[in-house]
Parts: C-alpha cells; sequence; structure tokens
C-alpha cells in the first residue's frame, strides 16, 4: 500500500523554533491518540503555515491563507463539531492581518485550538516587524527601530473572550506538549502563544535571551466559579503585561462556564450535534429529502 | 391586459408593506403580478416607491409611465406627477405644500420638475400639479388622511403616533376600490399579513376600510377563474428556498445590501424537515467581515456540507483570495452575488450589471469556475440547486448573480413554474476510501475531476501552493504542468454536464436578436409582446451560464442574424464582450442603461423601435427615479 507520509523534507531554518512547536504538537497528537478521522490542523502562511505538511503521523492538513486560518477553521468546525480543529499560525497571520478573525473567534468560543508561533518577525519575507515585537526594537533586518506598538497575545485573548489562554516556549516542548493537549481538551476556545526564537531574522529574542527571563507560573488560573471571573482575567492581565525582565510562561486563565458556539447553536438545532452538516442526507436517489413545502405554502397566494 | 400602480412615501411609512398587501390583495382574485422596489441608502425618511404590475398573465417588468399613483406624503407626488396616465390618490391637507418645502427631494430632480410645470405655466404647489394633471385628463382623489385616520384613532382609542403609520394602508384601500374588485380580497390580504398581531389587524382593516369607502370602480376588474396555486416570492427568498431545497449544510454572511435578506431568512427557518421524519438544521453564520464568510464557506465545504456564502460588489472584492484558494483547492463552494450599482460604494440600493467580469475574473489565478445569472424568480430558484450541483459534480467554485432589480421584486407566479417534482441533486465523485491513508485528494484522472473524499474520512492535504496529488507541497515543474491543466479542464465536464436550456434561452425567431442576460429578460419578454402589436418581430438570447461560456449554442444563435442588439445595465455591455471575445463577432446596436434602475418594457420598445428605423447604433436608457 502506497502510504502518503508527511514530506520528507522539512525546509526550516536549522534551531528555528519551529521544530520544538512541531515536537510539541506531534506528541501531544499522539498521546491523545488522535488522528485524521477526528482532528485537523488548519494553518495560515509563512513558515509556520507549513507544519501540517511536516507532522509525521496520520494527520489531515488544512493549509489556508495567510490570516484567514481561523476563517476556514470555524467553517470546519461548525459543520462537523466532532472533529478537533487545532488553528496553527504565526504572528503576522494572528495579529496582523487576521487579527479581526482572531477577535472574533474570542467572541464565538468555539470548541477549538489556536497555536500562535510568535518569534516577533516576518520570518518568510525576510525579516520584517511582526504585530508582538515591542516598540524600539531593531532587529538586523529592519532599516530602522519598530515604531509600531505591540499587540499582547495573551491580555488580546482574554479581552477577547479566549477561555484557556496559554504562552508556551517552543524549547520547552514538555510545556508546548501539555499545554497543547490541555487546550484540545478544553471545552471552548484555547490560545497558546509560543515564544519562539527565529534564529535567521530575529538577532535580539534569541534562546538565550528567553532561557534567562522565562520562569513558570504559579497562580491558579481557573475560573471555578463565574463569581471569580472578574478576578482571574485581571489576575491573567496582571501577568501578561509584566515586564519583560521576568516572562512568565503556562497557563493564564482558564473557564469553563462560557457557553461554546456549538452550545449556542444546539439551542436553535436541538439535533446539531448528532446531525450536523456533515452528517446530513441531503438526497435519496437524486431527489432533494429537504421538505420546503412549508415554506412555500407560507408564500401561497392561494 | 396590463394594469400598473405606484405607491410612494418615505422610507419607514409602510411602502413596501402597503404594496406586498396590495399585490397579495389583486393576486388572490387571479391576477398575476411584478412588483419591483426602489429605495434610498437610508433607515427613515428618504424618498422610496413601489411598482405594482397587474394582469392577466405573467408579467416580467415595469412600466415608465403608471395607470395609478398612489401618495399621502408630497414628495411621492412631486417625483412622480409626470408617470402617472390615469388617476392620483393625494391627500388633501397637502395642496398648499410647495415643492421648495420638500428638502429631501433631491436638487436634481426638483429642478427637472420644477421644469415642467413652469414650462406649462403652472406654480409648484401640489393644487398646481392637481392641475396640471387633471387638464392632461389624468383624474385625482382629494383624501382627507387627517380627518379620516382621527376617527380610526378614536374607534380605537390608540396612541396616534403608532395609528397614523396606517395612513399607508388607507392609500392602498382607495387604489383597490378604484380596481373593483371585491373589497372582502383587500380585507383578507390584511388578515393574512397581520394574523400574529391584533392590534395591528384591526388599524390596519379599519384603514382599509376607510379607504376603499373613498373611491368607485374605475377598472372594473373581474375576479378571474383560478387554477392550482401561486406564490408570491421576492429575489432574496426565492434564492433561499432554493439553496435549502438544494441541500445546503452552511451559509456564512457578512451584512450588506442587498443580500443579507436572504440569509436571515435561511436562519429564521434553518430548522426542516428532511425525510423519515428527521429534521436538520442548517448553519447560518454570520462573520466578521466577508474574507471570513468566503473562507468559512470554504472550510464548511472541506468537511461535505453543502457549503455558500451570499454577499454584493463590496464583499465580494474581499472574497478574491479566497474564491482563488477554492480553485486551486477544487472546492465546491457557492457564492451568491446579489449584483448592485458599482464601483465602490456606487448605488448600494439600486441595481447594475457592472460587475459581470469581476465575477469572471474574480480571484488571481487561471482556474475552473462556473458562472450564472438569473433572468427572474423561476430561474433564481433552480440556478440556485444547479449552482449547489455544479459545484459538487465539478469541485468548483460556483458565482450564481442575482440582480438588485430580481433581489427587490416580487412576482406573483404558479407553483407549478417552479418544477420542484423534477428538482434534481447531483453530488458527483465521492468517495469513502477503504484505504484511507493512502488517499490522494488531487488524483490526476481523465476529466480533471478527482474521487472527492470529505476531511474525517481519509488523509488528505489541501495548500494553497501548488500541490501533488496527496495536497503537499511541491514546485516541480512536470507537476504543476499536470496540476494546472487538470483544474482548468475540468471545465469541458461542466460544459457537457449542463443542459441548453440552462445555457441559455432562446425566445421567438426573427433576424434581429435582442442580446441580454439577467434581469432585462422580463423587460424584453413583455417589450417583445408590445412589438409584436407593432408588427415588429425580434428575437431573444438571454444568456444564463458565463463560465463555461456556452460559445458553440450562442454562436449558432447569432448565425447569420441581421442585427444582434446588446441589452444590459452596465456601460460596456459586458455580457456581449464576453460573447465578441469567444466568437469574434460584435453586436451591432446597443440598448444600455447605468443609472441604477431596472429596465422597462416600454423604454426597450421605444428603443427597438429606434433602432429599427433610424438605424441609431447606442441607445442609452434613463427611465426611473
Amino acid at each position: 500500500m502506497e502510504v502518503n507520509e508527511a514530506v520528507e523534507f522539512n525546509d526550516w531554518c536549522p534551531g528555528c523554533g519551529d521544530f520544538g512547536i512541531l515536537r510539541g504538537v506531534e506528541s501531544a497528537l499522539a498521546e491523545l491518540k488522535l488522528d485524521f478521522t477526528d482532528a485537523v490542523i488548519v494553518s495560515g502562511i509563512g513558515c509556520s503555515g507549513k507544519l501540517p505538511h511536516f507532522v509525521g503521523g496520520p494527520i489531515s492538513g488544512v493549509h489556508t491563507l495567510h490570516g484567514r486560518a481561523l476563517a476556514f477553521a470555524i467553517g470546519i468546525k461548525l459543520s462537523n463539531p466532532s472533529m478537533k480543529v487545532i488553528v496553527d499560525a504565526g504572528d503576522g497571520d494572528t495579529f496582523g492581518i487576521g487579527v479581526g478573525h482572531f477577535v472574533s473567534a474570542g467572541r464565538r468560543n468555539a470548541d477549538m485550538t489556536m497555536i500562535v508561533h510568535d518569534n516577533r518577525v516576518y520570518g518568510l519575507t525576510k525579516g520584517q516587524a511582526a504585530p508582538t515585537m515591542p516598540m524600539g526594537e531593531k532587529t538586523k533586518a529592519l532599516p530602522k527601530p519598530n515604531i509600531n506598538g505591540p499587540i499582547n497575545p495573551v491580555a488580546l485573548a482574554v479581552a477577547s473572550g479566549y477561555t484557556f489562554v496559554a504562552r508556551s516556549f517552543a524549547y520547552d516542548t514538555t510545556l508546548t506538549k501539555e499545554l497543547i493537549k490541555q487546550a484540545i481538551q478544553h471545552k471552548g476556545m484555547g490560545l497558546i502563544d509560543i515564544l519562539q526564537p527565529c534564529p535567521t531574522y530575529n538577532d535580539i529574542n534569541t534562546n538565550e535571551w528567553y532561557k534567562e527571563r522565562i520562569f513558570k507560573l504559579e497562580d491558579d488560573p481557573e475560573v471555578h466559579d463565574p463569581s471569580e471571573t472578574m478576578a482571574k482575567m485581571t489576575q491573567a492581565l496582571k501577568n501578561a503585561y509584566m515586564p519583560e525582565d521576568r516572562i512568565p510562561v503556562g497557563l493564564f486563565y482558564k473557564n469553563e462556564h462560557i457557553p461554546t458556539f456549538e452550545e449556542r447553536l444546539q439551542a436553535n438545532i436541538p439535533n446539531y450535534m448528532e446531525k450536523y452538516p456533515a452528517e446530513q442526507e441531503i438526497e435519496e436517489n437524486g431527489s432533494p429529502s429537504t421538505s420546503i413545502a412549508k415554506l412555500i405554502e407560507s408564500k401561497r397566494v392561494f | 391586459m396590463r394594469l400598473s400602480w405606484m405607491i410612494g412615501g418615505a422610507q419607514g411609512t409602510g411602502v413596501d408593506t402597503s404594496a406586498n398587501i396590495f399585490g397579495n390583495a389583486v393576486a388572490k382574485a387571479g391576477y398575476y403580478i411584478y412588483g419591483s422596489r426602489e429605495y434610498f441608502s437610508n433607515i427613515k425618511g428618504r424618498h422610496s416607491y413601489f411598482n405594482v404590475v397587474i394582469s392577466d398573465a405573467p408579467q416580467h417588468s415595469i412600466e415608465t409611465k403608471v395607470n395609478i399613483l398612489a401618495t399621502f406624503d408630497a414628495e411621492t407626488v412631486f417625483q412622480h406627477f409626470d408617470e402617472v396616465k390615469d388617476w392620483l390618490i393625494y391627500d388633501k391637507a397637502l395642496e398648499p405644500m410647495s415643492m421648495d418645502k420638500v428638502r429631501s427631494l433631491e436638487p436634481e430632480i426638483a429642478e427637472e420638475q420644477a421644469a415642467i410645470l413652469e414650462k406649462a405655466g403652472f406654480g409648484l404647489t401640489i393644487a398646481d400639479i392637481v392641475k396640471y394633471l387633471n387638464g392632461k385628463g389624468v383624474k385625482t382623489i382629494a383624501v382627507d388622511y387627517g380627518p379620516l385616520m382621527k376617527n380610526i384613532i378614536n374607534q380605537l382609542k390608540m396612541d396616534p403616533f403608532i395609528a397614523e403609520k396606517a395612513r399607508n394602508m388607507l392609500c392602498a384601500g382607495v387604489s383597490f376600490g378604484l380596481l373593483g374588485l371585491d373589497q372582502q380580497g383587500m380585507l383578507d390580504a390584511i388578515k393574512f399579513a397581520f394574523s400574529k398581531n391584533e392590534k395591528f389587524l384591526n388599524l390596519n382593516t379599519l384603514a382599509a376600510q376607510s379607504g376603499l369607502a373613498q373611491a368607485k370602480s374605475a377598472y372594473s376588474l373581474k375576479e378571474l377563474p383560478k387554477q392550482g396555486h401561486r406564490v408570491q416570492l421576492d429575489g432574496n427568498t426565492i434564492s433561499a428556498i432554493g439553496k435549502i431545497y438544494g441541500g445546503l449544510g452552511f451559509q456564512s454572511y457578512y451584512p450588506i445590501t442587498p443580500a443579507s435578506d436572504e440569509s436571515t431568512y435561511i436562519e429564521a427557518n434553518q430548522l426542516l424537515d428532511s425525510g423519515k421524519g428527521d429534521k436538520r438544521g442548517i448553519v447560518v453564520l454570520q462573520t466578521e467581515d466577508e474574507l471570513a464568510a468566503i473562507n468559512a464557506a470554504n472550510g464548511a465545504a472541506l468537511t461535505g456540507a453543502r457549503s455558500a456564502t451570499a454577499t454584493s460588489g463590496p464583499g465580494f472584492s474581499l472574497m478574491n483570495e479566497g474564491i482563488s484558494w477554492a480553485g486551486m483547492n477544487e472546492v465546491p463552494v457557492m457564492v451568491t452575488y446579489y449584483m448592485r450599482g458599482s464601483p465602490a460604494t456606487g448605488l448600494p440600493t439600486r441595481s447594475g450589471q457592472s460587475d459581470l467580469k469581476l465575477a469572471l475574473n474574480a480571484g488571481h489565478g487561471e482556474f475552473a469556475r462556473i458562472v450564472i445569472a438569473s433572468g427572474d424568480h423561476a430561474e433564481v430558484f433552480e440556478d440556485a440547486i444547479l449552482g449547489l450541483n455544479l459545484a459538487e459534480v465539478c469541485q468548483t467554485p460556483v458565482i450564481h448573480i442575482i440582480e438588485k432589480t430580481l433581489a427587490n421584486a416580487y412576482s406573483v407566479m404558479d407553483e407549478s413554474t417552479l418544477a420542484m417534482g423534477s428538482a434534481k441533486l447531483e453530488r458527483g465523485k465521492i468517495v469513502f476510501p477503504e484505504e484511507p491513508e493512502a488517499y490522494k485528494r488531487f488524483e490526476i484522472t481523465e476529466d480533471g475531476i478527482s474521487p472527492r473524499a470529505f476531511l474525517g474520512h481519509a488523509q488528505m492535504y489541501y495548500t494553497g501552493d501548488e500541490h501533488n496529488e496527496y495536497g503537499h507541497i511541491t514546485e516541480a515543474s512536470s507537476n504543476r504542468t499536470q496540476m494546472y491543466e487538470k483544474r482548468i479542464k475540468k471545465l469541458d465536464t461542466a460544459s457537457k454536464s449542463i443542459p441548453d436550456d440552462k445555457k441559455a434561452n432562446i425566445v421567438g425567431n426573427s433576424d434581429t436578436v435582442l442580446l441580454t442576460w439577467g434581469s432585462p429578460k422580463g423587460a424584453i419578454l413583455d417589450a417583445m409582446e408590445d412589438l409584436k402589436a407593432d408588427g415588429i418581430n425580434v428575437e431573444m438570447l438571454q444568456v444564463r451560464l458565463f463560465s463555461p461560456y456556452p460559445k458553440e449554442l450562442v454562436g449558432k444563435a447569432l448565425q447569420g442574424k441581421k442585427r444582434i442588439i446588446a441589452v444590459e445595465n452596465n456601460y460596456n455591455a459586458q455580457g456581449a464582450e464576453i460573447m465578441t471575445e469567444s466568437l469574434l463577432i460584435s453586436p451591432t446596436h446597443y440598448i444600455l442603461k447605468w443609472n441604477g434602475r431596472p429596465m422597462a418594457k416600454d423604454e426597450i420598445a421605444n428603443a427597438v423601435r429606434d433602432i429599427m428605423k433610424n438605424d441609431t447604433k447606442k441607445v442609452v436608457l434613463n427611465g426611473g427615479k
């Protein structure tokens, strides 16, 4: 049998943080026993976008357009809510060209997982500043220091309504894997912002730079009762905006008291979780099986 | 027999409602109706109007003159008095009102209308207009709206602010009285419309009765024998119902005029009987923008759900990249493209056919796509189903064009016209692979179409990059050559699988052919009847399919014709340009209109007469306010 394996040649730069994220994704899928029958990876554009093609293991991948991974993902998820949908995108994808989708995904809280490769640069176009690069920073590819302020992914996720918000470091593959697993198992929309060096274009935020600053969060991030929501959100924002001499990683916020988008749909379509669009029979021997008799009758003049 | 009625008023004062109810009441007496709506991009206050054409045979167009002009405000009188042939209904209290007091009247229109009155030696008040019209043989009915409404308010003890809204129905009542039909028909139509709200039912019934008492029969219409069922459907609704019947499972949209009504209708009716006592629910997703709308629809299509979105020009422009991805990844997705006045925001609530070439070329790159354009409400229904079928059979994006003219117009038609019983759903090459790890989503095949498995049923990869049969990225030149061709040659399959009558309509037989597409079809068909009475025989060729273009069929139909007259709602006759590109022949004459208003049948008839008599090469129409 000819087997559809991942492409043999991985063309990321040596030392790229993407490798750590890839290992994290592969291990999480393996430990959760997820494959193409129940999961799909939806990616954006750039180095990160190639990830589904590189995953070793029986998974399906949808490598979409720049910024639009979340848009494709919501269509897949709502048509087939039985699937675990894992979105994998870059910082430019997510917080630049696609930031509207990022915010809207929080408002919906569909049961999906978003992994962001956050290296602060646009690697595949030769190192321009990404939306997560701090103001004033001048990596070697920039002609002038960055004069845009940065987006704080964790804070934006909390403010947008994400119900699982985490940060990891690409070379900590154990933490990355654990957080991906938790996010997949979480009921609702999850973000894991993964800090990663770009060894080719980011000569400031290097592996060593991160290792000197990173520490593991110890706070309990979970909303155990809805009354704690404000306190836990405040705590998450405080941790998110910590000055960069110390960078916390781990879980910032978790809240399973918010209904998912699928649950909200189910209120209108009672059998939605069994008869979702991908599972609907629409014809019988070629004849439409949907009855429009009532719709037509309501428009009858006589 | 054909009778034309127009009601006008400020947006938000029930012009639309009264036109629907009036049309429904007349239709209940066995008449066919075509109703066409014009309005501003505005919530309340600007002038809107509704043309309702009544006939004993199906009609598909309006005309520039109306038999009855029904008004309950001043602006409608000022704006439309020169269009009325028989009767003007107006508010007596407004007689002293002068045109220059109506600030919402657009200055260009005010100037034109004032010039008509001044030329005839009249002043600018409504009383002047009444005199002017009486002199031309138009009869007028002065309605005491104020006192009549006061009676109703006293009788119902209602808040005057709410009750005054029923002036529209009083006006419709006077109009219905002129027709001479059994008055009960009007009351039945009101009952049908307000069955869920007793307060409004009583109010509108009293208002209509009050109006009916103001007029004597002028047209003596008789109830016609009725057979079978007739339905009253607008373009947005019939497209929605077609998609639902066609098995739609997922619809995404971002709010835009005149497309959103389709999506909200689907959402309102999302839970449907799906045979064997089962229900199925259509997911309708209001997205954050049109980028999300097209790409969510792309994603949904990969799961096996029939998937679509609906938009208009500005939104469609944003969808370009998503359509390109759908072409590259052979995604069965349908975009219902409600065409309005472009470019940019253009005339957002008016119509146009200026985006045909955008639909044909949207998205970077060369790839197969299907582009269908509907010419009337029955075609909208057929094409919605056909579009969903072709998307799956050819595994390509499908663009279904419906102009604003049809979206916001309604037809009363025989239910049998919809041919629901003969509708067929074809899903193309669908597989559930026995060796799911070895599945090739983009397998090279003879006809360019690969067996399609859904996400979840096999291991598969999609990518916007050039890819191999598995869907993995490759830039190898030999693969590129093969895959590129595969994605385009599918159009041959589409071409073979679409029956001729879905590619184009040919009506009549003459050496003069009116070459058109979309909504002008209706005005042409109606004008052909009038022209025939003058001894002018013309043929209509209406193209329904633009990609793949039915080159052979159109070529044959145009062979040896003396005159080819391109009739379109745009400047360049884009549909004819596509014909020229395919067949290397050009139209001999043009009838064009780009003022945002639909073609009227008398405009077409006059233009054809002009061309036949004077060999005028290009007639530009400017009818409609």
